[in-house]
């Protein structure tokens, strides 16, 4: 979550451009991606993850939750590519699986939260009356650090990968909320905007026309980051026992039942830590790529 | 400025109410009912509604929203369901544990991710720039808890440099103290001097090109000088609002990191109450750990009056 | 393993000047740091039932009798007792110089008070209460019981080791209602409990009371003189057994209840410390099943899972490869004891998974889901689950699994709603071979219906064998009642064992006194 407070305080703190440049990739997508090698590396490394998580179970795995007590925590080897863990349940299998549900939480709350914080900072940033109560709300929100927000709401549920994604989208909602609010009202004050106002043209269609176009490309971004902050969270959720339930696999999971033998098997705890961390690491880049990319005045500072 | 200094005070009041709110309903839709658990294993059904009865839990929820912050303001923050022990008294118990890992760690990512950001914008471009951005966006991807175990393993385990886990409470002396806190801050410190760092960076690539800058230069003074004397004065304030904005970073790595170093602060305080459902004390933690965030952040935007007085309201 | 402390020399120098850390030094010696298998999170022996809480509460409240190791029950707090000739009318009289922590006589009034918190929430307390005439205080040290009925079995009630325990506390506390938590921890044993340290979650600490009066002996598990050889133990508590291994090997701790097995050998490596068995009399795990609803209120399909179950798998994955530490077990009784019955227990003993699938088609199973309570926060009963998960899938059974944790399983499993309406049909639970050495503290083997455990089995033939075994005047009738029992008990699947496992325990060299025994025993141990 540590990488969306930047660009969203960023945001704030200095108007976005009034009008974004055009990405011209001048070369095909062959030199845009040389120009931008963040995004070809993250690209890259994401759309491996995704290839895992899709094909995991043609990736010579067995069924991830398959026992066999009596081959417990052997070591990595020709049997277990990747060792198994104390019920003998084979840990590449299992890390490979994990994958889905680390990208599943990952999309699945960057799009629900920049959907939903999208259509309440767009009504924020419009309808001045909305805008005061749901800017406190939003501030009361994001005066609980988001972690225990999410720890708090899987509180009040039973553990599944629905209200992990759930728990999550509402404590990164404000976020959103706060930047697309901050680009509207710094494009409400330009003169075509105005000039669409005093033409009669309605609401809603300015915000359509006019509005939504501008915030889409630093919201992408924003999206990103909370992909990887999603990630982030999700596996602290489970990994402390208050997210996706046990019964499935997930680099949370795993990792929170390698932690007791972490010092004489590491692995079990290795494997999937290092999974989690180029995913994470994957959407971060093309994050940044993507910042650069779209606007580059801001992509000079940062 | 007082008319500022108590307009953003007052500002505090309706966010520390949502928080309020939000925390109580926590308790009002948690599932399970705390009258059957106070009741124990072999209660009657009479047992749990005498309970639930003396816990005021049959009454309206406005009724009891108000009971309950009435309660809170005089400092009651109820009774654990688990340990019977009030909750106000669990959490005095571990206040110390996490506030001395958060102001080691602050102190940590401060002296580290400063001068970091500082050469990275004085060297723009070069290879160093380029190392600061990468463990940038290391830190930023590398979660907590990875990051300490791999330093328990290395520094702990391996080298055997550091204890492995615990707190040792600072009235038993500084060296057995700080001994312990050094792995974990840093492990809790990698994502915060990683945001620093790169706001460091940003802030400074602007202030160096103002004309103040040049102005320095040109009469001569010592690179750094400029750097750490004009420069970074001037880019005091956004600095400053990200490591306010970064606190809720630190709370929330605290709950892993405790977790992971063994240290009884009120982060493992917050995972055992989750294991349990043990809703008074999320509350309590909850509770507590916003108000200080929101009076951290309030305390910032105030100094600001005083770092920057060209900041006119 | 000495730490190549980076701090040392920058500790040594802090030495000179300030002289608290030489002094806390020496104090270190005086003090036994523990890591007991759990938190202690609440701590009301009578109100909360885990043995954690027993475990401490042992060592701060002393009981009437209590049993040595062989099990017999020998006076602790009473001086004598005297029976009538038609064995209903019980007269204790206590021992001289008795006294609670706050300084004020042990008295009869407090001992009667503190029998009538702790019967109804005891299966035998029960029993006695159910024969009871009158109980009542004679005078301050004597105090009579008359009965209905003999009861023969009354000092082992009084002393016996399994949860509850009647341990005596001052009476005010005592008057505290069986179903709310004491909030004062006035004790009568060896050690003061010091709240104002306790940290639920991380820490207790217990002293040495200067004023209890042992009994002349050696102490012999909860009988004997407790001498008390340290002057403060601090309960350490460890979030994982990692951390626990670290700190037992850096010396930062003296003494782990419960290492796992997969850490032992890594234990062993090192020279400062000793492992050694726990308990000699182990553990039984067991599958609890809801006898009123469906899946398993259907006999079949209660048999059909006993036949599936493995137990070798169960316990591979709760205690490890560690042959020497788990069975597998023919009966529901302790194994190692005389009363450990193989009697109709063959099914039990090797899975049958093609026999299981068909008594599980015989048996008419609709497919009902079976809702399955595991407490994930018990690192016991955690993988227990998962192994039952996987059981009851390959068996073809439609399993709901609930993963939760204990608190919630504990409340939840009293709920006598079919599983759809917040109740359940299985969970997972162990119980200490102490506790299941005979059927008089073994409530989960009793199936008397409405009073039994929870799943509430309701098998005349088990309750007709425990009726004889109380009755029974010699060895070999007691004997022939337990066959009876696990005939009955194997037959009607009360509950299912998974398997009979000790665990390790493990102590820094330079500690002495650790014994053998269901629950550790501080009497006895010191530190050098």
């Amino acid at each position: 979550m540590s990488a969306v407070i930047i660009p969203a305080g960023l945001a704030i703190a200095q108007p976005m451009p009034d009008v974004l440049p055009p990405v011209k990739p001048r070369r095909g997508v062959l030199g845009f991606l040389r120009r931008y090698p963040t995004i070809a590396i993250g690209g890259g490394l994401l759309l491996a993850m995704l290839c895992i998580a899709v094909f995991a179970p043609f990736l010579w795995t067995k069924d991830p939750t398959s026992l066999a007590p009596a081959l417990r925590t052997r070591e990595p080897g020709a049997q277990f590519w990747f060792g198994s863990d104390m019920l003998g349940r084979d840990v590449y299998s299992r890390v490979l699986y994990g994958a889905r549900v680390s990208l599943l939480v990952g999309f699945s709350v960057a799009f629900l939260a920049s959907v939903i914080g999208l259509t309440i900072g767009l009504f924020s940033g419009f309808i001045r009356l909305a805008d005061s109560i749901v800017m406190r709300v939003m501030d009361g929100m994001m005066s609980i650090p988001p972690i225990l927000l999410a720890i708090a709401l899987m509180a009040l549920t039973r553990g599944s990968v629905q209200n992990v994604i759930l728990a999550i989208t509402i404590a990164e909602i404000p976020r959103v909320t706060r930047l697309v609010r901050g680009v509207v009202l710094s494009l409400r004050e330009q003169p075509y905007v105005d000039a669409a106002v005093a033409s009669g043209t309605g609401t809603v269609m300015i915000m359509w026309r006019h509005i939504l176009p501008n915030t889409l490309a630093p919201l992408t971004v924003q999206a990103t980051y909370i992909c990887a902050a999603a990630m982030i969270t999700e596996a602290i959720l489970s990994f402390i026992g208050a997210g996706t339930p046990p019964i499935i696999p997930s680099w949370g999971n795993i990792m929170a039942e390698g932690r007791a033998l972490w010092q004489v098997k590491p692995y079990i705890v290795f494997f999937p830590a290092v999974f989690l961390s180029i995913t994470v690491l994957a959407v971060n880049l093309l994050g940044d790529g993507l910042r650069d990319a779209i606007d580059p005045r801001l992509a000079k500072k940062l | 400025m007082w008319a500022y200094i108590i307009r953003r005070v007052l500002a505090t009041i309706p966010v520390m109410a949502f928080v309020a709110l939000f925390v109580f309903s926590l308790l009002y839709l948690a599932p399970g009912d705390p009258a059957a658990v106070i009741a124990g294993d072999q209660a009657t059904p009479d047992d749990v509604e005498r309970i639930r009865a003396s816990l005021g839990l049959d009454r309206p929820y406005l009724v009891r929203f108000s009971e309950w912050v009435f309660r809170i303001l005089q400092g009651d923050l109820g009774t654990s369901i688990f340990t019977n022990l009030p909750v106000g008294h669990m959490i005095a118990q571990r206040i110390e544990p996490t506030l001395s890992l958060m102001i080691v760690t602050l102190c940590l990512a401060l002296s580290i991710a400063i001068p970091m950001g500082v050469v990275a914008a004085w060297k723009q471009g070069t290879w160093i720039d380029r190392a600061v951005m990468g463990f940038a966006v290391l830190g930023f991807s590398v979660p907590v808890f990875v990051v300490g175990y791999l330093l328990a393993y290395v520094f702990a385990l391996e080298l055997d440099w550091f204890p492995v886990q615990g707190y040792t409470p600072f009235a038993q002396g500084f060296f057995p103290w700080i001994e312990n806190l050094v792995l974990p801050a840093v492990a809790l410190g990698g994502v915060y001097i990683a945001l620093i760092a790169r706001i460091t960076r940003a802030t400074m690539l602007e202030v160096l090109q103002q004309d103040y800058i040049r102005t320095a230069r040109a009469k001569g003074a010592g690179q750094s000088s400029i750097l750490f004397l004009h420069a970074l004065k001037n880019a005091a304030v956004p600095i400053v609002t990200v490591v306010g904005i970064g606190i809720a970073l630190l709370i929330g790595g605290a709950v892993v990191t405790e977790s992971v170093f063994a240290i009884p602060g009120l982060g493992r305080l917050t995972v055992d109450a989750i294991l349990r459902r043990d809703y008074p004390v999320i509350q309590g933690v909850v509770l507590l750990f916003s108000f200080v965030y929101v009076l951290v952040n309030l305390g910032i935007d105030l100094l600001y009056t005083f770092l920057d007085p060209r900041i006119r309201y | 393993m000495e730490r190549r402390n980076l701090l040392k020399g920058a500790v040594a120098a802090a030495t000179v000047t300030a002289a608290a850390p030489a002094i806390s030094q020496n104090a270190a010696a005086r003090t036994l740091r523990f890591v007991p298998q759990a938190n202690l999170a609440n701590f009301d022996p009578i109100w909360g039932t885990q043995y954690v809480v027993r475990n401490a509460a042992a060592a701060v409240w002393d009981t009437l009798y209590g049993v040595d190791e062989n099990l017999v029950p020998q006076r602790q707090m009473v001086e004598g007792e005297t029976v009538s000739s038609d064995g209903l009318t019980w007269e204790f009289r206590l021992r001289p110089g008795l006294i609670f922590h706050d300084g004020t006589p042990v008295l009869a009034k407090d001992v009667v008070a503190s029998i009538n918190r702790w019967a109804p929430r005891d299966p035998m307390g029960q029993m006695l209460r159910a024969i009871q005439d009158e109980l009542v205080a004679v005078d301050d040290r004597n105090f009579r019981w008359k009965l209905k009925r003999p009861y023969p079995k009354m000092k082992y009630a009084l002393g016996k080791c399994g949860t509850p325990c009647c341990f005596i506390m001052p009476e005010r506390i005592a008057a505290t209602a069986g179903n709310s938590m004491i909030s004062e921890y006035v004790g009568s044993g060896p050690m003061t409990f010091k709240r104002d340290e306790w940290v639920p979650g991380a820490r207790a600490v217990f002293e040495k009371f200067g004023r209890y009066t042992p009994r002349e002996g050696a102490a012999s598990w909860l009988a004997g003189g407790k001498r008390i050889l340290v002057d403060r133990l601090e309960w350490v508590v460890m979030p994982d057994p990692a951390t626990a291994a670290n700190a037992l090997q850096a010396g930062e701790v003296d003494w782990w209840e419960s290492p796992i097995s997969d850490l032992v050998p890594l234990l062993r490596r090192n020279r400062n410390i000793l492992v050694d068995i726990a308990d000699p009399l182990g553990n039984i795990g067991s599958f609890r099943m809801n006898h009123l609803h469906a899946p398993f209120n259907n006999l079949k399909v209660r048999q059909a899972v006993m036949m599936a179950l493995s137990q070798e798998d169960y316990m591979r994955a709760v205690v490890g490869s560690d042959t020497a530490l788990w069975s597998v077990l023919g009966g529901f009784f302790t194994p190692g004891t005389s009363s450990y019955s193989e009697a109709g227990g063959e099914v039990m003993k090797r899975s049958n998974m093609e026999g299981a699938k068909r008594l599980l088609a015989e048996s008419g199973y609709a497919n009902e889901p079976v809702t399955c309570l595991v407490g994930q926060d018990q690192p016991l009963l955690k993988p227990m689950g998962d192994v039952t998960a996987d059981l009851l899938r390959r068996l073809g059974m439609n399993v709901d699994f609930v993963a939760t944790d204990w608190g919630t399983v504990g409340q939840r499993r009293a709920v006598r709603n079919p599983p759809g309406q917040g109740g359940w049909s299985m969970f997972h639970t162990w119980h200490a071979g102490a506790d299941c050495v005979n059927p008089a503290g073994y409530n989960a083997v009793r199936a008397n219906g409405d009073g039994a455990w929870f799943g509430w089995p309701s098998v005349p033939a088990v309750e007709a064998g425990v009726a004889e075994w109380f009755d029974a005047p010699t060895a070999e009738t007691e004997k022939a009642a337990i066959d009876k029992i696990n005939r009955a008990a194997v037959e009607n699947v009360v509950y299912a064992p998974t398997g009979f496992f000790k665990s390790y325990q493990a102590w820094r060299r330079n500690v002495s006194g650790v014994v053998k025994g269901p629950l550790p025993f501080f009497w006895g141990v010191s530190k050098t």
